[in-house]
């Protein structure tokens, strides 16, 4: 996830940045959630307001991903667009194969959420083999 | 797309930082362009004529001519 803002430019840095305060704000969260912080709301309102300050700073960071890919140069946001498209195909056809897997044949039930370290890890696999823009 | 820039780069003794900064692209793009991995948008490469002054056919080889 930190890798793709290795180049030594301003975008590349503001990504680092903005990656590591909202992924700070989503460990945060989740680790009051463990130890039970959350555990008294049952009101629906506020499970859903829970829901989203969970999910608040993965948008967050969907949103520092898109902004490096727009204030890159040229090269930089065609080989992060090109990794993040294949990733993306990645994580929806193995999410659309696993629920099928769900629904047919018994498979396990996996939260949706896993959908975004699926693609950060499909970005991973994928990213090393993309060196030209082409 | 096959250029001239690494000559030309290495005849003003430029890093390729240098000439990243010189054209407001990282290093890693001018490797890219350097090493064929990357066609210059229309801009760019208008950008690296100018910079060298020199018309872009003369940087940038006509893969239609």
């Amino acid at each position: 996830m930190l890798s793709i803002g290795k180049q030594n430019t301003s975008a590349g840095r503001k990504y680092v940045v903005r990656t590591v305060a909202f992924m700070s704000g989503y460990v945060a969260v989740n680790v009051a959630a463990i130890f039970g912080a959350f555990d008294d709301i049952e009101e629906t309102p506020a499970a859903w307001a829970l829901a989203l300050t969970v999910s608040a700073p993965v948008i967050g960071q969907i949103w520092a991903t898109l902004s490096l890919m727009r204030d890159s140069d040229e090269f930089v946001r065609a080989v992060t667009a090109k990794a993040f498209i294949l990733a993306s195909g990645l994580a929806m056809a193995i999410a659309t194969m696993w629920g099928f897997g769900e629904s047919y044949a018994d498979a396990p039930h996996i939260p949706a959420w896993i959908i975004y370290p699926l693609f950060w890890g499909c970005f991973g696999a994928v990213a090393p083999f993309i060196r030209s823009s082409r | 797309m096959k250029n001239q820039l690494k000559v030309l780069r290495a005849g003003k003794g430029w890093t390729q930082e240098q000439l990243g900064d010189a054209l407001g692209v990282s290093r890693q793009a001018v490797n890219a362009l350097e090493t064929e991995k990357h066609d210059p948008s229309l801009d760019l490469a208008f950008r690296i004529a100018a910079l060298f002054e020199k018309p872009v056919e003369d940087i940038f080889e006509n893969p239609h001519s």
